[in-house]
């Protein structure tokens, strides 16, 4: 339709200027704002990935939108192309009728002076623009050109007001030039007053006097355009207002589905969090009432069986509590018996004296033994707790390596501390890092052959790493992955120098789990091993990356260990090693006493 | 003169094994095997140191360490099969200036025993001040804007520590060392429950320490 394009021209271009203005003006704004529009935009993603209400309600409104725009545009486009051609029917028989007026009044014409011929030719033309006030069409009277000029052709042209030839379209003109008698029809635009107007332009050829002129006559659509304007206000209008109710309808249905699930989502949150006696509100018979019952009936199942291994935790907790302090007291008076005895030996006969050793160390190592056990089913019962608080490790690691020193000094080993820093502040509850590194440093004497043991401690941004390496008999990769299992030894047959109860390192490995620590061992035979304890700086924290490497570089032999700054604090080689100071240190290697319930 | 020492514990064989350690020893032991009559023999005895279990029948260790601390400023060591921090604490805090874990040593409970007894040092006279409290040495008196603050001889050992050294930061390790009298003793609750209980006797506002101050991640110092 050639005036539906031209008016679609003039949208277009209507719509590019302002596209152009608004997008200047943004361009403009964004500079000023950018950090607002980020922070809005970025809120907007947020509520898009985290609300499956906002999501459903701004999808449907998009819909709703594309799909008003395109059947507004069809409707409107229909309702044009209809008030269109009622118009052109009405103007082609107008046309017919008023052209052969116009020839009927020119054919019988008897006048022949130049004043009467151009009066004549006037009125008829002003004729045609019809009676009253309001003209129902406009004329553009053309001398068709290329024709014989008689004598009498007093008149060339003649148009309405501000009208010219050059409204019709050429392609119009050429069509009723060459078409003789026959009608044609263009588009077109015209001026009115200060604006354009769209209207259609009828073409005939009428004759006067021997010559051939083209008469077009000029309909105004105005009021059709206006029409349609309505129309199409009414349309967008409606539109609007039914996508508005989409979206109310949409975020009404949604938030009725969604607001079950979302309450579920809180009630199970809260579930997780230990609230165990937390439920959902049922109501009615429906889906979502079904789904409320179920997550009901899950909930309290799971509390049950919860409540059902607390208690049996608790049982635990209490059965290892009484144990441990009905069998203390007498173990009391054992051990300050055999020591009584142990102390009076040397008044003894020989068979006497040794039965009185004899009693006093494997006292010794059944109190070991059970405080290690204990220690463990109270892991086992979940009833160890950590008591953290920020203190520097060194203190820690200089009073193991003190305690130690008498056992060193047996062994012959050096123990000597690599570290970079003067002090590391880590939240810790020293009294378990105290007991994993004594156990790490006792084993590591133990299997250290003599030979210097070296203690390296480093820390990087959250995490703190001490590792204790031996350059002993070491042990097998299968080895190392099995050292911290309960009661594990890497030789059976190995003589019980320490007396431990085997349990160490796996009080150890426990003590670093309760700090969310890692404990892990590296060994190769003949070359030694290497124990490493990272902590997170702070409880809660969490390690990314061992400050220290598992694997020692000095894997060849003990002298190519590159110490930075070496501290040897370990053995004076001038005070031979006092046996009884030596096993205060190993037969209770957790001396430390854990808490009992 | 030989140190009387009460021992209070219902299970009769340690107690006697306790009683032979402490003679050996060269203190006198006297017993009492329930926790009700207590007080009674504290009171007929008048003993210079006080070995009470915590679990006693009649009324508990805590009670009677309480009744006891209630007329008397005696040393206190529990004895304690229960190693639980909560326990601990609660003795502690009942007034017992240490504690012994079970199973334990003879020649460690009569280091402790020694330590809590050991003479006080050769005093001079001599005063000393932290914040607005001043501490007459010689005469074991505290006072506050000339208002007297009571103390038990080891809170008055560990305020003092400090008020003797005030530029120095003391670690717990170092406080166990110079006030209870013994190396190697990791178990630095001690420390803490007692610094409490003495900041509630000398602080205007436990809560915010003006005397006895927190050096996080160290120890503690005196307030200037």
């Amino acid at each position: 339709m050639p005036w539906l394009l031209s008016r679609a021209r003039i949208w277009t271009r209507r719509g590019l200027i302002l596209v152009l203005r608004v997008s200047r003006l943004v361009s403009i704004g964004v500079r000023q704002i950018r950090p607002g529009l980020r922070y809005l935009w970025r809120s907007l993603l947020r509520r898009w990935r985290r609300s499956l209400e906002f999501r459903t309600v701004l999808t449907t409104l998009l819909l709703a939108v594309t799909s008003f725009a395109i059947v507004g545009a069809y409707l409107s486009n229909q309702i044009a192309n209809n008030l269109f051609q009622e118009r052109l029917v009405q103007a082609e028989s107008e046309s017919r009728y008023n052209v052969k007026q116009v020839q009927d009044t020119f054919d019988g014409a008897q006048v022949t002076d130049q004043s009467s011929v151009i009066t004549l030719v006037y009125d008829t033309l002003t004729a045609v623009e019809g009676r009253g006030s309001v003209i129902q069409r406009r004329y553009v009277f053309e001398a068709k050109p290329e024709q014989t000029k008689p004598r009498n052709r007093w008149v060339e042209s003649r148009a309405s007001d501000q009208l010219t030839v050059r409204v019709i379209p050429p392609e119009l003109r050429k069509a009723v030039q060459e078409g003789g008698k026959q009608q044609f029809w263009a588009s077109t635009q015209f001026p009115v007053g200060n604006e354009d107007r769209p209207g259609i332009a009828v073409g005939n050829m009428v004759t006067f006097n021997g010559t051939s002129y083209e008469l077009y006559l000029i309909y105004d659509l105005n009021t059709a355009q206006q029409t349609l304007n309505e129309i199409q206000n009414v349309l967008w209008a409606g539109g609007a207002a039914l996508v508005l109710m989409i979206g109310a309808i949409a975020w009404y249905v949604t938030r009725n589905v969604v607001s079950p699930v979302s309450h579920a989502a809180v009630v199970s949150e809260k579930l997780a969090a230990g609230q165990l006696q937390e439920r959902m509100v049922v109501k009615g018979e429906d889906e979502v009432a079904r789904l409320g019952a179920s997550f009901n009936h899950m909930a309290a199942s799971l509390q049950e069986q919860i409540t059902q291994l607390a208690t049996l935790s608790q049982m635990q907790q209490r059965f290892v509590s009484d144990v441990s302090h009905e069998l203390r007291t007498p173990l009391t008076t054992v051990r300050m018996a055999a020591e009584v005895l142990f102390e009076a030996r040397e008044d003894f006969d020989p068979m006497n004296k040794r039965s009185a050793e004899l009693l006093y160390h494997q006292v010794e190592r059944f109190q070991s033994l059970l405080s290690d056990l204990l220690e463990i089913s109270r892991f086992d019962a979940g009833a160890a707790v950590l008591d953290a608080e920020p203190q520097d490790i060194f203190q820690v690691i200089s009073h193991v390596m003190e305690g130690a020193s008498p056992v060193a000094a047996e062994y012959g080993s050096d123990v000597r501390l690599n570290a970079r820093q003067k002090s590391i502040v880590v939240e810790m509850d020293s009294r378990r890092i105290d007991r994993i590194l004594r156990n790490l440093l006792l084993n590591a004497l133990e299997h250290g052959e003599g030979r210097p043991i070296l203690i390296s401690v480093a820390a990087n941004h959250d995490a703190v790493a001490v590792s204790v390496r031996d350059h002993g008999i070491g042990m097998s990769q299968a080895e190392a992955a099995r050292v911290f299992d309960r009661f594990w030894r890497a030789d059976p047959a190995r003589a019980r120098t320490t007396g431990g109860s085997g349990l160490g390192l796996s009080i150890a490995a426990e003590d670093t789990k309760l700090h969310n620590g890692w404990l892990q061992a590296w060994g190769r035979k003949g070359s030694g091993s290497n124990f490493r304890l990272t902590l997170p700086l702070r409880q809660g924290g969490t390690i990314v990356k061992s400050p220290l490497q598992l694997e020692p570089a000095d894997i060849e032999f003990p002298g190519t260990a590159r110490e930075r700054q070496m501290l040897v604090l370990g053995t004076d080689p001038g005070t031979p090693p006092q046996r009884s100071q030596a096993a205060a240190g190993l037969d209770t290697p957790d001396a430390v006493e854990g808490e009992d319930r | 003169m030989k140190a009387r020492i009460l021992v209070v514990d219902d299970d009769e064989a340690l107690a006697e094994m306790i009683g032979i350690v402490l003679r050996n020893d060269g203190f006198e032991p006297v017993f009492c095997a329930d926790g009700g009559q207590a007080l009674e023999i504290f009171r007929s005895s008048k003993p210079d140191l006080v070995l009470l279990d915590l679990m006693l029948p009649g009324s508990d260790g805590i009670e009677v360490c309480r009744q006891i601390r209630g007329e008397s400023d005696v040393p206190i060591v529990m004895l304690t099969a229960k190693s639980d921090t909560s326990d601990v604490v609660r003795g502690l805090e009942s007034g017992a200036d240490d504690y012994v874990p079970k199973p334990f040593k003879p020649a460690e409970l009569v280091a402790r025993v020694r330590a809590r007894l050991r003479p006080g040092d050769q005093k001079a006279p001599e005063t000393l001040r932290i914040a607005d409290v001043t501490i007459d040495v010689a005469g074991h008196l505290v006072t506050r804007g000339g208002e007297r603050i009571s103390l038990t001889p080891l809170e008055f050992d560990l305020l003092v520590a400090l008020a003797r050294k005030p530029w120095q930061v003391f670690t717990r390790e170092l406080l166990l060392e110079q006030v209870w009298g013994y190396r190697h003793a990791a178990d630095t609750r001690l420390v803490n429950v007692h610094v409490q209980r003495l900041r509630s006797k000398i602080e205007r506002d436990p809560e915010a320490p003006e005397v006895v101050l927190t050096v996080r991640g160290v120890g503690y110092k005196a307030g200037s």
